[in-house]
């Protein structure tokens, strides 16, 4: 059925969807970036636990 | 998919949240009640009873540890999910009209209403969470009343002491909430109401609902919009699917100004958009009233939705809802 409905999908339409995926995946790249880069900030590890230096990190900001 | 039928309210849901495993359903409503369930069978594990008003808002930490919440009554609320027993309450001029828990659960935002001479406030709770929980401050760490259009959903923002709100006339922005300063905001991000807003897992993008029938996906750093979904229908929640590319959008005409009853019971639908593609991808049908809260399932292996009608519906997706790869076999990042 899906791929019943793919074959009428035009080339047009694909190589669209294509270009929105590809956008989406390097903006979701540079969010993560941008998170890693928040989170060492904050003095925050990746998993969660808050670091040692937290509080010294919001003064100086 | 044959959901689950979840009945202990008497009136309309307000908001739905499940825990961070997605064992557990917490359900607030206009009946004052907040109650949890299991998701996997339905059954009720326990309520929260205290509060004497419309429960219009809640939120559960990532430990399951403690409940939020606030109501019409005026008061926030924190509760022992486990026992059910009230550990602190907080009294405020006016109704509690949203609370959400930060990242690391030690801090609650709150919005409380603007009414007779008090103005729409956001206050930021530091919270004990040391021994019962029983020993909070009853001042706010912060406070702020945004000026302009008043604040109707909030949220932490990924950014170091950033809130993010929505608000009555459309507009979302990014408050510092140790100044109060509106750091940023996007005056046009809806046209109406923002009536619901949701954090992506990961809090760098997020999705608003609003009464102008559109659903709206918003990068959280830049406020920008990333995506639009529209509807026929004013829409009063949207929750974002982890691990596929949809996201799911509830609302419809209240039951005043829809002409008919027994020929359109049942038809309330979640609609299920294509995250990336702006394109509908199928609707649920069930609810006899307006689907005012939607929450996924952490996992992305359920949702629910509450409705008008005073039910709550989980709805554990199937096999092929893993399976089928609308348009294509393009890998799409969450």
């Amino acid at each position: 059925e899906d791929a019943a409905e793919e074959s009428n999908v035009s080339a047009e339409l694909i190589a669209h969807r294509k270009r929105l995926v590809d956008e989406w995946n390097a903006w979701r790249r540079r969010c993560k970036d941008d998170l890693a880069e928040e989170r060492k900030k904050k003095g925050t590890e990746v998993d969660g636990e808050p670091g040692p230096q937290e509080e010294t990190k919001e003064e100086i900001e | 998919m044959r959901p689950i039928l979840l009945q202990g309210h008497e009136r309309s849901l307000t908001q739905i949240k499940y825990n961070k495993e997605g064992d557990l359903l917490f359900s607030a409503s206009k009946d004052i009640g907040i109650n949890v369930w299991f998701t996997h069978n339905g059954e009720r594990l326990g309520t929260y009873d205290g509060h004497n008003g419309t429960v219009w808002t809640i939120d559960v930490d990532s430990q399951s540890k403690f409940l939020v919440s606030g109501s019409a009554d005026n008061c926030m609320k924190l509760w022992n999910v486990a026992t059910g027993k009230c550990l602190y309450t907080w009294e405020f001029p006016t109704a509690v009209k949203r609370v959400a828990f930060n990242e690391d659960d030690d801090q609650i935002v709150c919005i409380t209403e603007q009414r007779m001479g008090y103005q729409s406030a956001v206050r930021v709770f530091d919270i004990n969470r040391e021994g019962e929980g029983t020993s909070q401050s009853k001042e706010p760490a912060y406070m702020f009343n945004p000026v302009g259009s008043k604040a109707t959903v909030c949220a932490f923002a990924f950014m170091n002491d950033l809130i993010l709100t929505g608000h009555e006339s459309g507009k979302i922005a990014l408050f510092d909430m140790k100044t109060g300063d509106e750091v940023l905001n996007n005056e046009r991000a809806h046209m109406d109401t923002v009536t619901d807003l949701q954090l992506s897992p990961d809090g760098t993008y997020f999705i608003t609902s609003s009464k102008d029938k559109t659903a709206r996906l918003h990068d959280t750093k830049t406020l920008a919009v990333l995506k639009t979904y529209p509807t026929e229908t004013p829409l009063n929640s949207a929750a974002i699917a982890p691990k596929r590319p949809y996201v799911l959008l509830g609302g419809g005409q209240e039951a005043m100004s829809v002409t008919t009853t027994s020929a359109r019971q049942g038809k309330f639908e979640t609609r299920f958009w294509h995250k990336v593609f702006e394109e509908e991808v199928g609707r649920v049908k069930g609810h006899f009233g307006p689907i005012n809260t939607i929450a996924v399932h952490p996992g992305g292996t359920s949702y629910s939705s509450g409705g008008e009608d005073g039910f709550v519906r989980v709805h554990h997706f199937d096999e092929s809802y893993w399976k089928v790869k609308p348009y294509g076999d393009m890998e799409i990042e969450d």
